[in-house]
């Protein structure tokens, strides 16, 4: 679950945050309707140079189209599309230095793995020499050496998928689109492959732009994850930010389990200056939230929720020190996954609250059971305030 | 799992005597060795030497060809072009007009057909012979290969010529060297029934046809006006062989392109 820091491409790979790099892709107020509907409303977004970028979100949030509108097959409503200094709206789709890998992978039926791959160059009328040069290269990044005379429904749904993103590499675009591109792949495979696609991206340096409705997918390949809800973008962020600071409820809910409670500002705390107090229950001491740094404290009052990770919150049988927030509770289930126990504890006015632990050892006897009374608690700085 | 009783086999022993029966007869007695028709008087191919010697059939049998496949030609690309419109075009003003325009030949009565497109030529003051009966046949086997080729169409996977113009083939370079590669298969079989309608048509034929461009049905009816004779049994013998082949295998080349297109989607699907 945990995004790596790493993902993408390096430690120190943050071109967004730098105000004098240039976008590679720049989306300026673009709006797509379909008839009355929606689809992207007025969008902004800015792609950087060997980015691998992922569009998240549930199906119908218009994350497709906005993949879609890149590659040419969609025009925008309004709104364009720069690429560079080039308006990307006025070039048809055959003549963009973006290339996409299908969902369904496209394949030519009648073409072997070579001809699928070669198509492209030979649309080009590229020297012969130089096609088969291209094809031997892409064949070997993909590890497809012994396939390479087959035709598609000769071979697995891995291989298809490698050969789908040979043929959109061939042609060295400057972005390659992926639409959902392990989606028909079962679960070892697609992580098998998660990692094959960094690898390729960073050896190549290529822009990727991935589509995906898998937030583990998009935390693991993804430099930057773009949530994405009713056509407009609700986060754009590392995934370590977008799951560790979201920045709604919203966010915080799509991505990972989280507990969220609602109240009201209370003022800060007594000891540590930022850390702020929300109440939440009359009969229960408010819960306290250590702040970012640079954030100004909200007014007294206002209405915010606290979302804290059921990994953040501890469970124990004694009362516990050293801690900010403390609720007491009785488990009520108790969710095995083998490598993580998470365990619904009610409070005692109805309020679940999820706490995962890892199992550390082998389970012969829990120390805490179904009905057993316990305290769930967290630290302020594990969990964040939410403005909506 | 129904029983197969008596009355099912009788049923089908009975409607297949009834539809085939006639035919069978004449290709029997094409093989028989009597002056005869309705005498058997032992078995013989020599009537089937006679008609190849017979130069007005023969005559007959090459201008029936060469119109088969000048107008299955033309029948298969003009009905390409309609069956990319039907299927392609979306919504367009006149679009349920247009095909319900395509396909009313189809269920349009031969003579009416015949008749109006005689009319036509004598109207224009066209002089009828070859290419009247080659226009004829088009207009009519058209709305055919439009159906065939419209039906493969439908279940076309539109991301593949977005693959390939995305990969910057143009529009005419993807159509060419994807779309039409992979509708093969029903381009030919729809070029196969164009040809085997033309081949067997005597109605329009009659109709637009002028001196020197008499095809093999319109000989063989003039023939058995004058009596039927052996010879034309072991013609018309050829011509069922001829056009029964050709539907088959058109058939067939459907048939196995949509068992194969099943196998490599359930591929698809299943494989991971």
């Amino acid at each position: 679950m945990n995004g790596s820091p790493n993902s993408g491409s390096g430690c120190n790979f943050a071109p967004w945050s730098d105000p004098k790099e240039k976008p590679l892709i720049r989306f300026d107020a673009v709006t797509k309707k379909f008839g009355d509907f929606v689809a992207i409303d007025n969008l902004n977004l800015k792609i950087y140079e060997r980015e691998f970028f992922a569009l998240l979100g549930p199906s119908g949030c218009g994350k497709t189209t906005l993949m879609r509108m890149l590659a040419g097959f969609e025009q925008p409503t309004m709104g364009s599309i720069m690429m560079r200094q080039q308006h990307l709206t006025d070039i048809p789709p055959h003549r963009r230095p973006v290339n996409m890998m299908f969902q369904s992978y496209a394949l030519f039926p009648h073409m072997s793995v070579e001809q699928n791959i070669a198509f492209g160059l030979k649309q080009e009328k590229r020297p012969k020499a130089e096609i088969k040069d291209r094809v031997e290269e892409m064949i070997a990044l993909v590890q497809l050496q012994a396939f390479a005379k087959r035709k598609p429904h000769q071979l697995s749904g891995g291989q298809r998928q490698r050969v789908a993103l040979a043929r959109s590499l061939a042609k060295k675009p400057k972005l390659l689109l992926l639409d959902e591109p392990l989606g028909a792949l079962d679960r070892k495979l697609r992580e098998q492959t998660q990692f094959e696609l960094m690898t390729i991206q960073e050896k190549l340096g290529t822009t990727f732009v991935i589509v995906t409705h898998d937030q583990e997918e998009a935390m693991t390949v993804a430099s930057r994850i773009a949530l994405m809800d009713q056509g407009k973008l609700v986060q754009v962020s590392t995934p370590r930010e977008i799951y560790e600071t979201p920045n709604s409820r919203y966010v915080a809910d799509f991505l990972g389990d989280v507990n969220i409670i609602g109240g009201h500002i209370l003022g800060p705390d007594d000891k540590e200056d930022d850390i702020v107090q929300l109440a939440w229950h009359e009969d229960y001491a408010p819960l306290r939230i250590r702040l970012p740094q640079p954030v100004s404290f909200p007014e007294k009052g206002t209405e915010r929720w606290v979302a804290v990770r059921p990994e953040k919150v501890r469970i124990t049988k004694e009362y516990p020190t050293d801690t900010h927030n403390i609720l007491k509770g009785k488990v009520l289930d108790i969710a095995y996954t083998g490598n993580i126990s998470t365990y619904h504890v009610e409070t005692e006015d109805g309020q679940i609250i999820k706490s995962q632990e890892a199992n550390l050892e082998h389970l012969h006897r829990r120390a805490i059971t179904w009905d057993d009374e316990v305290y769930v608690h967290w630290r302020a700085g594990g969990c964040v305030l939410l403005e909506r | 799992m129904r029983r197969f009783s008596f009355f099912n086999a009788s049923a089908l022993t009975l409607g297949f005597a009834f539809l085939y029966l006639p035919i069978v007869l004449l290709i029997i007695f094409s093989f028989n060795e009597s002056r005869l028709v309705t005498v058997w008087g032992g078995f013989s191919t020599k009537w089937y030497s006679a008609v190849f010697a017979n130069k007005g059939f023969m005559d007959a049998a090459w201008v029936t060809v060469r119109v088969g496949l000048v107008s299955a030609t033309l029948a298969t690309i003009l009905g390409t072009m309609a069956a990319l419109v039907l299927v392609r075009a979306g919504r367009f003003p006149g679009k349920t007009l247009f095909s319900g325009m395509v396909y009313a030949p189809l269920v349009m009565p031969e003579v009416i057909t015949g008749l109006s497109l005689l009319l036509l030529f004598v109207s224009l003051d066209f002089d009828r012979g070859f290419w009247t009966v080659i226009l004829a046949h088009v207009t009519f086997s058209m709305c055919y290969s439009a159906v065939v080729i419209s039906s493969r169409l439908v279940t076309f996977d539109m991301s593949l010529e977005e693959a390939a113009m995305d990969l910057g083939a143009s529009r005419m370079a993807t159509f060419f060297q994807i779309t039409v590669p992979i509708i093969l298969p029903s381009i030919v079989s729809a070029w196969l029934l164009s040809f085997t309608l033309s081949l067997d048509d005597l109605v329009i034929a009659s109709f637009t046809s002028g001196p020197g461009a008499t095809t093999l049905p319109m000989k063989i009816y003039s023939q058995v006006r004058l009596g039927v004779t052996p010879e034309i049994n072991a013609l018309s013998t050829i011509l069922v062989v001829l056009v029964s082949t050709g539907v088959i295998a058109a058939s067939l080349l459907t048939k196995r392109r949509e068992v194969q297109r099943r196998r490599e989607e359930r591929a698809a699907v299943a494989g991971g």
